[in-house]
């Protein structure tokens, strides 16, 4: 009888202790289990139950040394992930922390962390960082901008001298083409112009690239506009200028040339420079034709970003440019007219 | 030396100068009046070919200057380069002076040398400076016209037209633009002129012209020459044309 006792607690013993070696490996071991788990945390997941995946996600302990991680890695991002669109960033970063105590050159985890970052500074903060991040491309676009207002500066003065010359022609022929000229491209939008330039003239067999298309579009249009301007100074000045010039022998150019032209400057300051301010704002026209300038780049990267305040950006970048010119412009003003009595 | 014969402008159907002939002798002083509108202003700038007359002729040194005629029988003014230097040999001057006004005052009087007859500018602005003195403003030198009164900016135009050295001088109104007490100083510049033997023609209100330096005075009206002659003779009693008259009796 106590054998048989004996043997029954024996037995009741190697059962229990098989019992505990049944159950304890995979409690303490499981291997095969981790990715049950993770697999079951996915399913939470799918079915919407995000609470009950995060529970399980943080189950899944740390490796052991020489212990692959991967599960374990996997778990706390997705974690982190759920927290993150939770909007619970200290969880969020605390996932990412915890793999980043044990794999510290983690990518992902670090990239999270930075955006946990960016989303708990506030809007108008990350609006500022933009602005920063974007103002080298900004300030590069607005070179180009300064490029081509300068090289329409220069070109459309002297072009529309030669134009408001050949308009006040007493040759009929002449002044009748440099009117067509100008009542064409002042008559005409110059978005249109540039349209027809850069779009209109390849299928004639002209092909331009943006940039000349560009400065050949201001060109022609601001010198129309500065032919008009110059011709109105030129008819302002006195005839009797014209007739004292001539009354010592010079020939209508060389009376021209010297004593006519060198009048309208100073009255020219102040309509020219009206213009070239109309002509800073206008080369964002330019834009449509696939030239990256100012206009075009502040529009990309507000496309990129939604963010107002690089459009801000850029129109301070404008007022500074047309600020600029207003302030040169006076200056010249003033200096060309010392010969005046005030 | 400087002939007219028989010059005609209209101004479409309104005649302004009506056949008038004018012959202008070497040293001669001509002092031309008129009420406004006669068309004395006219015949100054046909004789320096600033308007284009309709028909007679200028003759210089007794060959005709300054036009063609095409077949039918039509003026036309001579190529600008000759018209240029025809006119280079007259000198002008305004009633309104027409000074360049972005210029200094020795700039204008070396403009005509340097532009037109291409001098150096040393030497251009040796002769300008020496005409500046003649008329007195030397120390305005650098001054720009704006700057100055009304008679100093007509001495400086005087001094411009002086400085192309012109064998014929041609004053339009030179004093009516200026204040009265402003007067005398042109005045007398124009008589030191006149003293040195330039030959002039002057149109002026001013009958200090005619009776201190004109060898000849010719009265004007409608574009035309109705009466000629000597200063005395248009100041004395003995003065019958009526027209002249009623037209001393206003200006005197
Ligand atoms: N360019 C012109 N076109 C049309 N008519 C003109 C022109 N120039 C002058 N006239 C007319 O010709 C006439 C003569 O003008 P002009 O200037 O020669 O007169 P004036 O004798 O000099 O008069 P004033 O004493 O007022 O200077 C005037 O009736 C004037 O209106
Ligand atoms: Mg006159």
């Amino acid at each position: 009888m106590e054998i048989v006792i004996c043997r029954l607690s024996a037995v009741i013993t190697a059962l229990s202790l098989s019992i505990i070696f049944l159950i304890s490996p995979a409690s303490i071991l499981a291997q095969p289990d981790k990715y049950e788990v993770l697999a079951q945390a996915t399913r939470l997941v799918n079915s919407g139950d995000l609470e009950g995946a995060l529970v399980l996600y943080r189950q899944i302990p740390a490796p052991q040394e020489n212990e692959e991680g991967g599960v374990f890695v996997r778990s706390r991002m997705e974690a982190a992930k759920i927290y993150f669109s939770m909007k619970r960033y200290d969880d969020s970063e605390q996932m990412c922390m915890e793999i980043l105590r044990i794999y510290p050159d983690n990518l992902e985890a670090k990239n999270l962390i930075k955006q946990v970052a960016t989303a708990q500074t506030p809007k108008w903060l990350g609006f500022l960082k933009d602005m920063q991040t974007y103002l080298p491309t900004l300030l590069r676009a607005t070179v180009m901008t300064l490029i081509l207002v300068i090289i329409t500066m220069i070109v459309s003065p002297i072009a529309g001298l030669f134009i408001a010359l050949g308009r006040i022609s007493r040759v009929r022929f002449v002044s009748s083409i440099f009117w067509c000229y100008i009542w064409v491209f002042r008559g005409t939008p110059l978005l249109l112009q540039l349209f027809f330039i850069y779009y209109g003239l390849p299928p004639l067999g002209i092909t331009l690239d943006p940039f000349t298309a560009a400065v050949l579009g201001l060109g022609l249009n601001y010198s129309a506009y500065l032919a008009e301007i110059i011709r109105g100074a030129i008819e302002s000045i006195d005839p009797g200028q014209m007739e004292a010039a001539k009354s010592i022998g010079m020939t209508y150019w060389q009376a021209m040339r010297r004593i006519i032209v060198p009048q309208t400057y100073k009255r020219l300051m102040p309509p020219v420079g009206n213009e070239f301010i109309a002509l800073i704002k206008d080369t964002a026209l330019v834009s449509t034709i696939a030239m990256v300038e100012l206009m075009r780049a502040a529009d990309q990267i507000f496309n990129a970003t939604f963010n107002i305040f690089i459009l801000i950006q850029a129109a301070i970048i404008y007022l500074i440019l047309t600020s600029i010119f207003t302030v040169s412009f006076k200056k010249l003003e003033d200096r060309l007219g010392v010969y005046e009595n005030r | 030396m400087i002939e007219l014969v028989d010059v005609v402008k209209r101004f479409g159907d309104f005649v302004a100068v009506d056949h008038v002939s004018l012959n202008i002798e070497k040293g001669e002083k001509i002092v031309i009046i008129g009420p406004s509108g006669s068309g004395k202003t006219t015949l100054l700038k046909m004789i320096n070919f600033l308007q284009k007359m309709d028909s007679g002729r200028i003759m210089m040194e007794g060959e005709e200057v300054g036009y063609r005629r095409d077949k039918k029988g039509r003026l036309i003014l001579e190529k600008p380069e000759i018209i240029c230097r025809l006119r280079s040999e007259i000198g002008m001057v305004f009633q309104h002076f027409y000074l360049f006004p972005h210029m200094t005052a020795l700039d204008n009087v070396m403009e005509g040398p340097v532009t037109v007859k291409k001098q150096s500018i040393k030497e251009a602005r040796e002769i300008a400076l020496d005409l500046l003195g003649k008329v007195g403003l030397l120390d305005k030198k650098d001054v720009y016209p704006a700057f100055l009164s009304g008679g100093q900016k007509q001495r400086v135009a005087i001094a411009r037209a002086l400085a192309m050295k012109p064998m014929l001088m041609l004053f339009d109104e030179p004093t009516s633009a200026l204040d009265p007490e402003l007067v005398g100083e042109v005045f007398n510049t124009i008589k030191a002129l006149a003293e040195e033997g330039m030959t002039m023609l002057i149109v002026t209100h001013q009958m200090g012209f005619a009776r201190e330096m004109a060898d000849r005075v010719i009265f004007m009206d409608e574009g035309r020459f109705i009466f000629e002659g000597h200063s005395q003779d248009v100041f004395s009693d003995r003065m019958d044309n009526p027209r002249v008259k009623a037209f001393l009796d206003k200006v005197l």
